[in-house]
């Protein structure tokens, strides 16, 4: 579970172009909206198709992304358990 | 009309106000060091395109020029840009993301396929409320009587824009020439 | 003030203004379910021609017809090209422009209007100014957009696209469908160079931006608002009898827009959403719907549009 959190934050950091952040700047279990990170909803369509790109999972009702992308690791929990590639 | 800032930005130099800034790198490099130099204060950035890193740092070193009070919601200054190649670079790169057999379509990459964002991106930092336009003109000289008609139009509130010619075929191959300009 | 001298619209609904409009009366809608119209997209709702059109032809086609109902000189140094476009021939915008007045013998430099979904409106403000100003008499405007893989992955990505015919407006909207068409309306500075009737004037005009975001409309319609309290200069707002919307049907335009028609004073007008015919035809929008506007409206009405890059435009027109 760690290394894929580990490996995400590294994904997250390379698809929203954070150039000037490291995985280490990215607290876990802080929420990535609103506070924590700040993304917006450019920022979420991106992490459903990071998902699809890199993990196989569809993710079809935005709606269910909000439980999914609370923090970097209810993202890693939904990727271990859906995950088709 | 009445031109008070100017500034020039090639991939490998910046002229402001006839004043030639010393950097180290150059291209998109060259963008991110301008913004690290002379911003460093709005994230942002980074998730910008080119066209609209260009055109934003073209702004910030005007707007540093001139010295005035910003951030503050205003409605009398314009934002109007122009080139010749649209929003090309970034068209590309978003293209690349829907190739055949690797079809993922970066919502990231597609907001930027328009070349207004740009002017956009500017007014969002400066909390501009007027007018913002981008024009596609085959010479940067075609501008002139789109300005001058624009300032002076019927019932405007204008009082001045940022102006200019803001194109970007790749990372390395970019040009600004941007001014602000006023109406008295 | 500048004169409307003609206009034509071809669109899957028909080729000419008029049939176009009859369409809409009559209810009819171009939009179809599309499975495999482009390589990995899935299926989708939209207006598309059924033979793939061509750029170029399709902007000559629609401004040749509007031009032969006028008297102008499309070749005179007096007569300039504005075209309305977001993503032109295959992602260029400046060479299609140029072959339009090549096309027509024109000697002067197009412009291109490329301000997102409102360029159709923005590109009509251009004309007002210059025809005001004296640097031209008379401006060709042509919208179009054709719709692409591009475009549709595009705003598949984004999940802006209803799955169905989209409903502007209806609290049960799930987003919008595309659309592609071209439109033309020829402007002169001259009432005299009018033979068309009744005659419209385009009587104001007005861009602003929401500084907000730039793919999220202003909560409280800034931009929006800011454009209608302009265009409104001069006449109670009772006066005007419809607001063309930009009604693309994605939950949070409309309620933006909803949001500016109140606040400045128009909820009273009746509204025009006609994305459920044509779809959004991008840079088409704003020529094609302000022209559906113009055979609709008996005396004055507001055409208004919004887009990415927060910026809103509207326009007023006014039966002289």
């Amino acid at each position: 579970m760690e290394e894929l959190i580990e490996q995400l934050k590294q994904q997250i950091i390379e698809a929203l172009n954070f150039e000037d952040m490291t995985p280490a700047d990215i607290d876990a279990n802080a929420p990535l909206f609103g506070e924590g990170l700040g993304l917006d909803s450019i920022d979420a369509l991106e992490l459903i198709m990071l998902l699809d790109r890199e993990y196989g999972i569809k993710l079809a009702d935005p709606k269910s992304g909000k439980e999914v992308f609370r923090s970097v690791r209810s993202m890693a929990e939904y990727i271990q358990k859906n995950r088709t590639k | 009309m009445r031109i008070t800032h100017e500034i020039e930005i090639t991939p490998t130099a910046v002229i402001l106000d006839g004043q030639t800034l010393t950097q180290t790198e150059t291209g998109e490099k060259m963008l991110i060091e301008l913004y690290r130099q002379y911003a460093n204060d709005y994230p942002k950035f980074f998730k910008l395109d080119t066209l609209s890193r260009l055109g934003f740092i073209a702004a910030e070193l005007l707007l540093k020029a001139e010295g005035a009070t910003r951030f503050v919601p205003t409605e009398d200054r314009a934002v109007i840009l122009a080139n010749r190649s649209a929003s090309i670079k970034n068209d590309t790169d978003y293209l690349e993301t829907i190739s055949e057999g690797n079809y993922y379509p970066s919502p990231a990459l597609f907001v930027y396929t328009l070349p207004n964002i740009v002017t956009g991106e500017i007014a969002i930092r400066n909390k501009y409320l007027a007018e913002t336009a981008f024009y596609v003109l085959d010479k940067p000289e075609q501008l002139t009587p789109i300005i001058e008609t624009t300032l002076n139009a019927e019932h405007s509130e204008l009082n001045s824009a940022i102006v200019g010619w803001c194109e970007c075929n790749n990372a390395n191959s970019f040009y600004a020439k941007l001014q602000i300009i006023w109406k008295n | 003030m500048i004169y409307c001298l003609a206009h034509h619209i071809i669109s899957p609904l028909g080729d000419g203004s008029r049939a176009n409009w009859e369409a809409v009366q009559t209810g009819r809608s171009g939009l179809r379910f599309y499975t495999s119209r482009f390589a990995d997209v899935e299926p989708f709702c939209a207006s598309l021609f059924d033979e793939p059109q061509l750029f170029v032809p399709l902007c000559i086609h629609s401004a040749e017809q509007a031009i032969s109902e006028t008297q102008i000189d499309a070749a005179s140094t007096e007569t300039v090209f504005i075209l309305s476009t977001t993503k032109g021939d295959n992602l260029d915008l400046i060479s299609p422009a140029k072959q339009i007045v090549q096309h027509f013998g024109n000697p002067n430099e197009p412009i291109v209007v490329s301000n997102a979904c409102t360029s159709g409106v923005c590109a009509q403000i251009t004309a007002k100014r210059l025809l005001e100003a004296g640097v031209y008499r008379h401006a060709v405007v042509i919208g179009c957009d054709i719709q692409t893989r591009f475009i549709v992955s595009g705003f598949q990505a984004f999940k802006a696209l209803s799955p169905e015919p989209c409903l502007p407006f209806s609290p049960d909207r799930k987003g919008l469908n595309l659309g592609e068409a071209a439109a033309t309306i020829i402007y002169s500075n001259q009432l005299s160079a009018v033979n068309l009737h009744p005659v419209w004037a385009l009587v104001a005009g007005s861009i602003h931006n929401d500084a907000n975001h730039i793919s999220a409309p202003s909560r409280t319609g800034e931009g929006a608002y800011r454009c209608l309290q302009d265009v409104l200069q001069g006449v109670q707002p009772e006066n005007i009898e419809l607001v063309g919307v930009h009604g693309t049907a994605t939950p949070y335009n409309d309620a933006m827009e909803q949001v500016a028609i109140e606040r400045a004073g128009l909820a009273h007008a009746t509204i025009s959403a006609l994305k459920p015919y044509f779809g959004h035809t991008m840079g088409a929008a704003g020529v094609l719907e302000t022209i559906i506007c113009m055979l609709t409206a008996k005396k004055q009405f507001i055409k208004m549009l919004s887009g990415f890059g927060g910026v809103n435009a509207a326009i007023r027109l006014k039966c002289e």
